[in-house]
Order: structure tokens, then sequence, then C-alpha cells
């Protein structure tokens, strides 16, 4: 078992880095009752590690005894049915899906399940919540009509289901949906927590850790937390002791984006940006998602930039995501960032040095 | 009845034939000896005593012919003198339809067993004597109201614009059907028939024009054809060989191989036509399914299969030949009918694979049989007419089809036609004009003879200068998306004759046959996604890249733009496309030839990464739920897999026995075991392959990769990854280690609840006590928790592990003490679990007890052998030895 779950707090008691997060949900617990919730900040920051400890928290252990389930919904829509296979983790308490699998039928299972939830609701005994939790996934790829579709259905239904969303940005979230929410914030942490955490985790292994080392791996790790732990274990089994100038095992994909990136700033031209489509779509077949690539790829760029061209450049990185967004090929407008910081560095290579 | 039928059927059709003279001709001298004949006892008077009087006809293009040919012809037409025919002929008339039949054949016999150049010679002389009549025909009928007889009908041999070979190739493949179709009896008059091609081969060199006569009973030609031979040569030479070599063949029989017809080209060309006149030629009647019909499956599918396989009840008791037109364009893409004639090919294969032999008499059993679909197969021709022959439902198609490519005849050949065509309805045009309205119209006849009519009526005369305005009725002219993308990356070239028009017009011009050709294409992804491939392997000055950046951001434009009109279904958006690929016309275009590729690249991406995201969830399906809900697709990528590769190859790892390694060592490779376990990862035999990152550290034949290939992740074409390999022999080790782990799992979970569920029991334990208790046993149950599938399991006290490792360090032979947990494990499970039930519950208290237990029952076997040597996969059992002392 790798550290990033072995040395998962498992309670709320526990968390080392989002303590006050974890005392308000405590609280918010302790009342008997919670509205529903909605976890957002940027991946590795431990928004599930929360929420499993609220799991935990409100109905005991029994919720950490989860079973996979291939489930086929057959919806009614209108005219036809459609039969929608989405894979479900549920404990007797709750139930956790990943919605945007279905893509845009999601709307029809996120309804189809509330009702379903609502239809068996646990009896109200003493010592038992009444009510069930559904806990969704990456909300911000949900569809607006899902979307929609979820606000009434969390109003009815909200006697017997408590729903609790996990995305990364609540601005994919509609102003509907997170008015109904208790809006948690998770922020990623620290650089000084995620010491403290990778510290906790020496001591546990029993290994001697030097104080500049662990600052590195925080670095590198761009306050992701779960990075963070998962480079610390790969160092540790590369080479132990530590020593302070260690090297820290990078990120393959980044550094094929680094690649890129000096490949660009060697040569602008057509023919270049062909041999960069290829590179591009290589991180792309490798499932890497195309924002990420473009920020990733911003950031090497500005890395190298001279410091006037770092404001325009990043401008057009926002627009050329933006338009990515918009538009389903993202290879088209990757290639069309490149393109354009090509052409404003050319000719600024040309007008400073003739 | 079959003596009255034929009779009947053939009277009424001759009549039918003979009513296009009518209509359409001025020619009544001709229209009188063919409307005689047919109905008359074959008077072969007749015929011999009128050799030609059609072929001088006035027919202007009509080069001279030479004089052998002409008898000849006549003769095949007219019913032939010699005795023998004649009385064949009458047989015919009156007698059965099998009678005709056998005539068939012989026309068949003629076809096959002539050298392969006489057919080719032949075939034309009959094919288009009927070929002409039917465009003339139907625009005849379109505008029937408007014109009075003044068109003329097409006649002459060559003005079938399709290229002869075709022509020959279609009727030839049609001839082969005939001995399904009509049922067969092998005749001797096959010589005759191959001397009479080699008479022709004589007379055909020459260009050929079929006299006006030549339209009428499309069997009798050919009948006459053979009569005709018979008289010429009476001498049967080697008769008795070629017989012999016609019998074989014959047994072997039936329809072509390929059984379907694909005849393809730009429209306009008479594709319709050739399928028509040919098939009519051969004796069937032909059934056309086009574009304005039903086209769900469902009814093309009833209606194919009562072509194909009944025989007609109609009065004329022909055989129907299907011809499905346009079977590209229309609802569906035409794949109902192909699947229906798909259906019925591959049911014909597996009917023919199973009963060799038999080809009428199964036949005849299964025309009625409709209800038995699936055993259904093709007995009659079917010949299918599309215009792009990639069009993607006839993917399928192609693959058992006979294809068939028009090409587009000169524009001299289409001139000289027009200008015939002209003459006869004294139409007056300079050839210049005809020439322009041919390339205009890219030598598509069609158009052009309905812009002529049109002109005539409007008495207007065709005009040079205004050829674009005048031209009407233009048929959509879809082109493949290559010719779009080759049209949009280069230029055009001005051409002489555009010169003419001034410099503005021409560039108007580009502008609207580009718009036009875009959006008759349609698949704007499709074409964007050829621009994106080629774009930039194009030759363009752009010293500072804003081209380029103005063409990408156009793709941009139009993904986006795509991405709405598909999102929104407002698909009358998509007008607006075409001038973005326009715009990038304007930008790029180049003189030379662009190389163009078809855009493989994003499909294979498309293709690539759904595979590989096909790989992850499998993966984390495998991955026991309380790790992998941690887990997105994106943070495996992102964050998991290059970190999670350095941990699973760890430096220090030395491939030696598992008893020489240290403490330590052995923590890590428990460590290392227990996330591949948890993780579902293991190492797999797998085919060497040099082009695999993974494992280009060993040299075995086969060798041992990741099993869910995480490897081929980081795997970037031009990147290495600085992950170290490990040695084969420590990866066979890791496999044997998580195979082993993975039992232990598997047999303590068979006794008790689930490893999740186990470690939750002791969670709650602690949650019970207090928080400082809590904490402080967290650490034991974590510790406890984790090595517990590796080493000891139910000995939580520090006393025990002292004493373990103890054992550990002892047992250096292969012999343990028991308190070696780590294998004896393997056979302890059911004694560990008669005292693990209670101590789930209590487990604190119990400590003691269990331990004292636990001692007790190791006392009684004080020694375990553990035979280590070597690692293999096969299920091993421990024994006892006081088995092996029994």
């Amino acid at each position: 078992m790798l550290w990033v779950d072995k040395y998962r707090p498992k309670t709320l008691d526990k968390v080392i880095v989002h303590q006050d997060v974890a005392q308000n949900l405590r609280k918010l617990v302790s009342e008997g009752d919670c509205p529903h919730l909605l976890f957002y900040g940027p991946s590795g920051s431990g928004k599930k590690t929360l929420i499993m400890a609220l799991l935990r928290q409100i109905f005991g252990p029994s919720a950490d005894k989860v079973k996979v389930e291939n489930k086929i919904w057959k919806v009614d829509a209108g005219t036809r049915t459609i039969d929608v296979e989405l894979t479900t983790l549920s404990s007797t308490h709750h139930v956790e899906l990943n919605p945007s699998d279905a893509g845009f039928q999601d709307r029809y299972v996120v309804q189809e399940i509330i009702k379903e939830m609502a239809k068996n609701r646990p009896i109200d005994t003493k010592g038992k919540k009444g009510f069930k939790v559904l806990v969704l996934n990456e909300v911000d790829k949900l569809s607006r009509e899902a979307q929609h579709s979820l606000r009434r259905t969390m109003e009815k239904y909200s006697a017997s289901c408590r729903l609790i969303l996990c995305s990364n940005s609540s601005s994919k979230v509609t102003e509907a949906v997170r008015s109904r929410c208790l809006n948690v914030r998770i922020n990623a942490p620290m650089e000084e927590e995620i010491v403290s955490v990778l510290e906790f985790i020496a001591k546990k292994e029993g290994l001697q850790f030097p104080q500049g080392f662990a600052a590195r791996i925080v670095e590198k790790s761009n306050r992701n937390l779960r990075r963070a732990v998962l480079t610390f274990e790969s160092c540790r089994v590369q080479q132990y002791p530590f020593t302070n100038n260690q090297t820290i095992p990078p990120m393959d994909w980044e550094q094929y984006v680094s690649e890129i990136a000096s490949d660009i700033m060697k040569e602008q031209s057509p023919k270049r940006l062909f041999e960069v489509r290829g590179k591009l779509y290589e991180l792309l077949t490798n499932c890497i998602p195309p924002e990420i690539i473009l920020k990733r790829l911003l950031f090497e760029l500005l890395k190298k930039l001279d410091s006037e061209l770092k404001h325009e450049v990043s401008n057009w990185a926002a627009h050329y995501e933006h338009r990515m967004r918009l538009g389903q090929k993202a290879i088209f407008h990757l290639e069309a960032f490149v393109a354009k910081f090509m052409s404003i560095y050319k000719s600024f290579l040309i007008s400073t040095f003739g | 009845m079959d003596m009255e039928f034929p009779d009947a059927a053939e009277l009424e059709w001759l009549e039918a034939n003979a009513s296009y003279p009518d209509e359409e001709e001025d020619d009544l001298e001709f229209d009188d000896d063919f409307l005689q004949q047919p109905p008359s006892p074959p008077g072969s008077e007749q015929i011999t005593s009128q050799p030609d009087p059609k072929p001088t006809l006035s027919l202007p293009p009509k080069p001279s012919l030479p004089k052998p040919q002409l008898p000849i012809n006549s003769r095949k037409r007219f019913l032939p003198d010699d005795p023998e025919s004649l009385s064949d002929d009458r047989n015919a008339v009156v007698i059965t339809e099998e009678k005709r039949s056998r005539v068939e054949d012989n026309d068949e016999d003629w076809l096959r067993y002539s050298p392969p150049k006489q057919p080719e010679e032949e075939e034309p002389m009959v094919v288009e004597q009927e070929l002409e009549e039917e465009p003339e025909e139907k625009i005849l009928a379109k505008y029937a109201l408007e014109i009075d007889g003044d068109c003329t009908p097409v006649t002459g041999l060559d003005e079938l614009l399709s290229d002869e070979q075709t022509n020959r190739q279609v009727l030839m493949w049609l001839k082969q059907w005939d001995s399904c179709v009509f049922g067969v009896e092998i005749k001797s008059t096959t010589d005759d028939v191959l001397s009479s091609l080699k008479q022709h081969s004589l007379a055909v060199q020459h260009p050929r024009r079929s006299s006006k006569s030549s339209f009428g009973n499309s069997r009798e030609p050919r009948i006459d054809n053979e009569k005709a031979h018979n008289d010429l040569h009476p001498e049967n030479s080697d008769s008795d060989r070629i017989k012999d070599l016609w019998d074989k063949k014959h047994r072997k029989g039936g329809p072509p191989e390929q059984k379907i017809l694909l005849l393809c080209g730009p429209p306009g060309l008479g594709k319709t036509t050739l399928a028509h006149v040919a098939a009519r030629h051969c004796g069937y009647r032909v059934v056309e399914i086009n574009a304005s019909d039903d086209r769900s499956s469902a009814s093309i599918e009833a209606k194919i299969h009562d072509v194909v396989q009944m025989n007609s009840v109609n009065a004329d008791s022909k055989p129907k030949c299907l011809v499905i037109d346009e079977i590209d364009g229309a609802l569906n893409d035409g794949k109902g009918a192909v699947e229906v004639i798909l259906k019925l090919v591959s049911a014909e294969r597996k009917l023919r694979a199973g009963k060799e032999n038999e080809p009428e008499g199964g036949n005849a059993g299964q025309k009625s049989s409709k209800k038995r679909h699936h055993k259904t197969s093709l007995l009659r021709p079917v010949i299918c007419i599309c215009n792009d022959l990639y069009a993607p439902a006839l993917r399928p198609l192609r693959q058992v089809a006979r294809v068939h490519i028009f090409v587009q005849p000169t524009v001299s050949r289409v001139v000289n036609r027009l200008k015939y065509i002209c003459n006869r309805e004294r139409v007056k045009t300079s050839s210049i004009a005809l020439t322009a309205l041919a390339e205009y119209t890219d030598c598509d006849i069609r158009s052009c003879l309905n812009t002529l009519q049109f002109l005539n009526k409007k008495k207007e005369t065709l005009n040079v200068l205004e050829l674009s305005s005048q031209v009407v009725g233009r048929k959509d002219a879809t082109r493949s998306a290559f010719d779009i993308w080759k049209e949009i990356l280069q230029k055009r070239k001005v051409k002489q004759t555009k010169k003419s028009f001034n410099c503005f017009s021409s560039v108007s011009n580009d502008f609207e046959t580009l718009h036009s050709l875009i959006s008759h294409r349609g698949d704007y992804d499709l074409i964007f996604d050829g621009i994106h491939e080629n774009i930039l392997q194009l030759h363009y000055t752009d010293p500072v890249m804003q081209k380029t950046v103005q063409c990408s951001d156009i793709l941009g434009c139009s993904d986006i733009f795509h991405q709405y009109t598909m999102h929104t279904q407002h698909l009358s958006l998509q007008v607006y496309q075409s001038p973005l690929a326009m715009s990038i016309h304007g930008l790029v275009a180049q003189i030379g030839k662009p190389n163009i590729e078809w855009p493989k690249s994003f499909q294979r991406y498309r293709t690539m990464s759904i595979e590989k995201k096909e790989i992850l969830h499998s993966w984390k399906n495998k991955i026991p739920p309380s790790i992998s809900r941690h887990l997105s697709t994106k943070s495996f990528v992102e964050d998991l897999i290059s970190p999670f590769l350095h941990i699973l190859s760890p430096s220090t790892l030395k491939p030696v026995a598992l008893h020489l390694l240290s403490d330590k060592e052995k923590a890590g490779l428990a460590q290392l075991v227990n996330t591949m376990v948890s993780y579902a990862t293991t190492y797999k035999n797998i085919k060497s392959d040099p082009s695999l990152v993974m494992h280009h550290g060993a040299s075995d034949v086969s060798m041992l990769a990741l099993d869910p290939p995480i490897g081929e992740f980081i795997n970037f074409k031009g990147y290495d990854s600085c992950h170290i390999v490990l040695a084969s022999a420590v990866k066979v080790f890791l496999v044997h280690e998580a195979e082993k782990q993975k039992i232990l799992q598997g047999s303590s979970n068979l006794h008790s609840p689930p490893t999740g569920a186990e470690r939750q029991d002791v969670l709650r334990c602690e949650n019970s006590s207090t928080m400082s208790k809590a904490s402080a046993l967290s650490d034991k149950t974590i510790h406890f928790r984790d090595p517990s599938r590796q080493k000891h399991y139910d000995l939580p006290s520090a006393s025990s592990q002292n004493k373990r490792s103890a054992g550990g360090t002892t047992a250096s032979g292969k012999v343990w003490l028991p308190e070696r947990k780590n294998k004896p494990f393997v056979d302890s499970r059911s004694f560990f679990d008669r005292f693990r039930k209670p101590s789930d519950k209590t487990p604190q208290d119990n400590d003691h007890a269990k331990l004292k237990q636990k001692l007790e029952e190791r006392d009684s076997r004080p020694l375990l052998f553990k035979f280590n040597e070597g690692y293999t996969n096969a299920v091993k059992r421990p024994v006892r030895i006081r088995e092996f002392l029994k």
C-alpha cells in the first residue's frame, strides 16, 4: 500500500492539513443533521479524504464497508428508454458515483438515483440517521442540464437524501446548486502544512528526514499533497538515507512538456509547429487533460521568457483555453496557442535583435 | 401457361419498345420495319432483303461503316434466314420459356468462349444499340410537355458516353447470370458464335455506329446473332472441344463470383443508362429503386427480396434485374439497402459452402420461400449505382461487389455527341459554345442536354459568355473529400479559356465554385480535419507566422462553431462553415500540388486515448474500492503514475534469495509487494516487443511487463524516462511474492470478513476507546494491518514481534520455526481463524489467551518444512510431514 493511502487520515480527528475545516465539519455532524455540501478545491488538497472522514463521522465505521457495483440504469426519457451504465460505490449509508461518466445522459442518472434512494429511505431508528448520502464526484463536469435538474430534486428529496458534491472549481457549478449547498472550500495546503505531513510520515516510517529536503519536495509538488507524498515515497525508494541534494524524480509528462517548451523556444516555424503537434498528440493520447497541458506549457514558457512578454502570452493562453473549453478538438486550440506564441516570440526577437 | 405467356409478353414488350421511335423519331420507315418484324413469325426474307437501310440514316457524326459488318448487324437484329434458325425461332415464339433460355445460353456461350478480345469488340455493338434510347427518353419525359417529338433519340453506339471497356464488362457480368437465371442447356452452336465473333473482330476495328434498327426486343439481337453466324460459318470445326469445355464450366456454373455490380462515377455520365440498357439487353426486366423511393431498411428489404428471389408472375415472365440507383445518397446513407444486399450475399456464401453443387435445383426451391429470409440467396443480378465510391456506407459493399468506375469522357467526345444531337434537333450551336458548355458542366451530358433543350425552347442560343447563367438543372455534384482539400489548399491555375473573362469575375467565380464545392460536400468536420492535417505541410511565405496563426485561429473557430451547432442542434448554422474554409484557402493556397493526406492522426489519437482510458478504467476497477475511490482518472495520469513507477522499481532491490536479504531490505520488499497487490499490478509475460520501453533491460524471449501496462502512459515518443528497469529475475520474484500475497489475502477472506471490513472492526474498537488511546492504538493498528498480510497475522504484541524477527534471522536454511509466520501462514488458516473470530470482538482482552492457545497449537507441530527451491506459479498446497509418515 502506498503511503498516500496508508497515512490518509480516516477520521476527522486525525487530519493534519485542514484542521479548521475538519473542526467545523465535526460540529456540523454533532448537531445530528447536515445540509447539502459542496466541497471544492484543487486536486490533491484533500477533498475526498475529508468527505470520507465526514461520512465516517456521521455513520460510523460501517460507512467504510463499500462495494463496487456496476449498475445499468433504465431511464425513461420521454419517447424511449435509455440504458445508462455506471459504476457506483456504495455502503449501506451512502452511494458514491461519478455522474459525468454517463456523458450527456448524466441528467437522468442523477435524478434516477436520487429518486431510488428516496424510495428506500432508511428507517429512522434511534442512533441511526434518517437519510442517505449521495456523493457526486466531478460535479464541474456535470452538464448544465443535469445541474438544473439537480436543484429541484435536491429540495424535493432533502428529507431522505443529502448530497455531497465534490468539484475542482465552484465556478463550474451553477449558482442555483451552489446556493443550496454549504460550500466548503478546500484550498491547496500551504507548504508548511505539507512539510508537516511529510515529517509525520517520516516519523511513522522511522526515517531520517533532512529539513531542506522536505522543502524541496514540497516546492516541486505544486502544493499538491498527494503528489508530495508520492514523490516522497519514490525518493525513499530510490535512495535512502536522504541527502539534501538528492534528485527528485520529476513527473514524466511535465518533463515532456518542458521539452516541448524548449523546442518552441528554439525555432519558430510551421515545420516546428508540426513537430510540436506530434508531441501534443502524444500527451493527449496518454489521457492528460488538454487544459493541464496548456497550463503547464504556459508555465514552462514563462520560465524562459522575457518579462515584457509574460503578460501578453498569459493573456493569449487564457484566450485559447477559453476557446478550447468551448470547442471539442483540443488539439486545434493547443496548436493555435503555440502558433500564437511562436508569432509573438518571433516578432519580438526580430524587433530586439534586428 | 408457359405456352402462352412468353409470346404475349414478348409482343407487349416489343410494342412498348416500338413506341419510342413513334414518339421520338421522325424516321417512319424505320419504325415500320421494326414494327412489322416482331409480331410476325420471324420473317427472314424481310430481314435479309434489307441488309441495312438504317445505317445510312442521316447521322451526321457517323463515321463510315465497313460494309461487312452491316449485314451481320442487321441480321442480328432481325430474324435469320437459314432454315435451322428459322425453325428455332418459331419454336422460340411458340414453345416454352425453356427454349428461350436455351437461346440465351447460347448467347452466353458466345460471350464466354470467344477469345477475350472478341466479346469486347462485340458487346458494344449490341449494347449500345439500345443504350442510346435511354438518356433521351429521360430528358424527353422531363420536358414532355414542352417538346413534342422534336428531340432525337440517341441511337449511335458511341453515343453511349461511358467507356466501352466498362460497357463490355458490365454486359459480361450480366451474361454470367444467364445460367443461373434462365437455366441453361448446352448448345452446340458455340463454335458458330465464336466464328461470328471473329468475324466481328474484323469489323469492329472501325468506329461503330449501330443502325437505328438496333433497338427492339433485346433478346432478339442475340438470337439473330447466333443464327447469322450459323449461316455465315456453317462448318462445325472444333465444336466438340468447346462443348466439353463448356460442359465443365457449366456444371460448376451459376452466377458470377461477385454477385453485385457497383457502378460509380460522377453524375451525368450514363451509369443508370448503362445499367438499364445492359439489363434489358440481357433479357431482364429492370426494377429500379432510386433515391426517391422509400429507403427504409424494412421496405427495401421486402422489395429486394421480391425482386431477387421471386419469379415474376407478371405477364412478361422475364426475370427481374434490380438496379439500385444512387445507393450512396438519400436516406440512411443507403445503409438499409447495403445491409440487405450484404445479408443476401453472405447467406449465399454460407449456402454455397454447405452444398456445393446445386445451382438451379436449390434456387428453384428457394424462390418461393420468402419466409426463410436467413436462408435466402441472391438469384438475380443486382446493379448498384453510386456517385462516391468511398462513401462510408458502401465500405462493406465494396468488398463483395464488382466495381466499375466511370471516367469522364473527353470533352471532344461529348461535344461531338452534342453536335450530333443539335443537328438532329435542328438547334444552332457552335462547337466553341458546346465545348465551353461541356467543360462547364464537367462533361455531364445530362446537364448539357438539359441546358440545350431549355435554351432551345426559349429560342435562345447558347452563349459562351453567359454560360454560367444559362446552365440549368445541375445535379448536386458531391466530390470526394480529397478533391475538396486539394481545391482549398491549392490555387487553381487560371486556364487559357478563362482568361477571356475579366480578372474580377474569375475571382468571384473561384469563390463561387469553392463555396458550392464545400457546401455540397457538407462534411465540415472531416474537411477541417483534413485541412488541419495538411496545412502545416504547405509552402507559403510567412515570416512571423501571422498566416499560421490566422489559420489555426480559423480552425479553432470552426471547431467552436461545430461544437455549438451540434450542441444546440441548429444545423442550419453549418452554412457558415464553408466561408471559414474559404478564408483558409485565401490565406495559404499554394500553386504547387499539395501532398494531401487523409487526416489519420486525429482519428488515431481518438482511438488510442479511448483505449488507454479503457485500460485505466479496468485497472481502477481492479483496485480495491477503499483505495480507488480517492483517485480520479485525471489524478491517475497526472500525479500517480510517474512516482508509482518509481516506487515499483526500487534501485536497492537485489535479485538474491529471500533469506540473504537484510531485515531492512525485507521490510522494503514486503512494502513493495504490498503496494503491488493493493494496486492490483503484477508482471506478466508478454511477447518481446522492442518498441516498448518498459523492458529493454531483459533479453529473454518473453519478457515481463507490468500487467496493467502503466508504463505506456509515460511512454512518449522521443522521450526517455529515467525509470529504473528491474532485472527480470527480480520481476519473477516479485510476481511470485505478489501471487502469494494475494492467496494469503484470499484465504484470510474465506474465513473472516473482507479485509476492509476487518480493518474497520479494529478501527471501531479504536473509535470506542478514548482519544488518547485511539491515537496510541492507531500506530499499532496501522503497523499491524499492513504487515499482517505479509508476516504475522495475529500477533500484535511487541514481544511476539521480537520473537518473530529472531525466528526470521535464525531460520537460515529451509527450515523455519513456526513463529516465522511469513510462510506457515498458508497452512495455518484454520487454526488462526479458530481463535481469530473471538479476537475480532475483543482483541485486547483476549491477547493472552490467544497467545497461549497459539503456542499450544504450535507445539503440537514443532517443525515446518518449506520447500522453496525456485519459483513456480503452480498451485501449491501445504502438506504436513505426518501425512508423509503415515
